[in-house]
């Protein structure tokens, strides 16, 4: 891992492999949402057929939102536990899969993208995915390490 | 268990898009924030070890106490989906409750956070210093300006609670708050790990 940045195939293979499971997971949370309100009926006006009333798609309760706060909790106690225990070579992938986790865990039940038009999860994942490439980009450019 | 809201549907919700143009509006911001924060944490990793004087980021780190900030700012976030879905079911009162809690629970982060630059500073760090100190005190710094501004978002919601001013039907402005609030958390919980744990020991 030391020569991380020296070897090619770990340069591009392991950040695209970080995005893939990113990707593989977001795309597992949204396949399993519940319902996705169709755009034209998720805020029917005054006239429309719910009667002027908005649907708001089925959100977890605040029991759910404590379950991922702990788990959240318990993922940030492992990387700080993994931080202090010498596994030198898959530290940098450990810790980057459960920071990850963390982020997509936040982004989908928090957020409720999960839950929500696709429609911003697309927008949020297109900028994301953008600043994600152009940083490996310019890393990778300009020579810099992550250990 | 799930809960699913019906509220009252405002006629500035009859978009083209048939969602809500302000929550719209508030993902492209934050995804150009990603590009934002992108550039600056990209920065970092790129100078971190380019100095030819100290202090270096071995030198000065504490990660035991970093930790306790992260988890800190974890937990506003389950506090502040709290609060959302508290003003969802139109309970004003555990709204206030939930949200006071988000905006303490943002200055504790934000306290921690002076905390640590005050040591650095004392341990010769400055922006000036070194690479390591520019680029290091510019992003954690553009983060804590993002909390500062999120702390005193939540305040103005709160002051517009006690006013009578948030109703069930405002749960939106909760929300935009609240996605601004996680998006602050989930950019902390990158910098946690690429700027701390992942460094050179």
């Amino acid at each position: 891992m030391k020569n991380f940045f020296e070897s090619a195939p770990l340069l591009i293979g392991v950040p695209f492999l970080v995005i893939g499971l990113a990707g593989a997971l977001i795309a597992i949370l949204v396949g399993m949402a519940p319902e996705r309100p169709q755009p034209a009926a998720e805020y029917a006006g005054a006239g429309g057929a719910s009667g002027g009333m908005i649907r708001v798609s089925a959100h977890p309760g605040p029991a759910e939102y404590v379950m991922v706060g702990v788990v959240l909790a318990v993922i940030t106690a492992l990387e700080v536990a993994i931080y202090y225990v010498d596994i030198t070579a898959l530290l940098v992938p450990a810790l980057l899969v459960l920071s990850a986790t963390k982020f997509i865990l936040v982004v989908a039940f928090f957020m409720h993208l999960r839950f929500d038009s696709q429609l911003f999860t697309s927008l949020f994942t297109g900028g994301m995915v953008l600043a994600v490439a152009v940083f490996i980009v310019v890393l990778a450019t300009l020579g810099a390490s992550l250990r | 268990m799930q809960q699913a809201a019906a509220v009252p549907a405002p006629h500035a919700l009859e978009t083209t898009t048939g969602l809500d143009n302000r929550k719209l509006l508030m993902w492209l911001f934050l995804a150009s924030d990603c590009l934002f924060f992108g550039s600056l944490i990209a920065a970092y990793l790129l100078y971190r070890d380019r100095n030819t004087v100290g202090p270096y980021p071995k030198d000065l780190y504490d990660i035991p106490f970093t930790s306790v900030s992260s988890f800190v700012l974890l937990m506003s976030s389950v506090s502040m989906v709290l609060a959302l879905a508290a003003i969802q079911r139109g309970d004003v009162r555990s709204l206030r409750i939930w949200l006071t809690a988000t905006a303490l629970l943002g200055l504790t982060f934000l306290s921690g956070q002076a905390f640590e630059f005050t040591e650095f500073w004392d341990k010769g760090l400055s922006l000036r210093a070194n690479l390591f100190g520019s680029t290091f005190f510019v992003l954690t710094g553009f983060h804590g300006t993002h909390v500062a501004i999120g702390v005193l978002i939540l305040g103005s919601i709160v002051v517009r609670s006690l006013q009578g001013r948030i109703k069930q039907e405002d749960s939106m402005n909760v929300e935009l708050a609240g996605l601004y609030w996680h998006f602050v958390d989930i950019v902390w919980i990158v910098i946690f790990t690429l700027v701390y744990l992942i460094t050179p020991r």
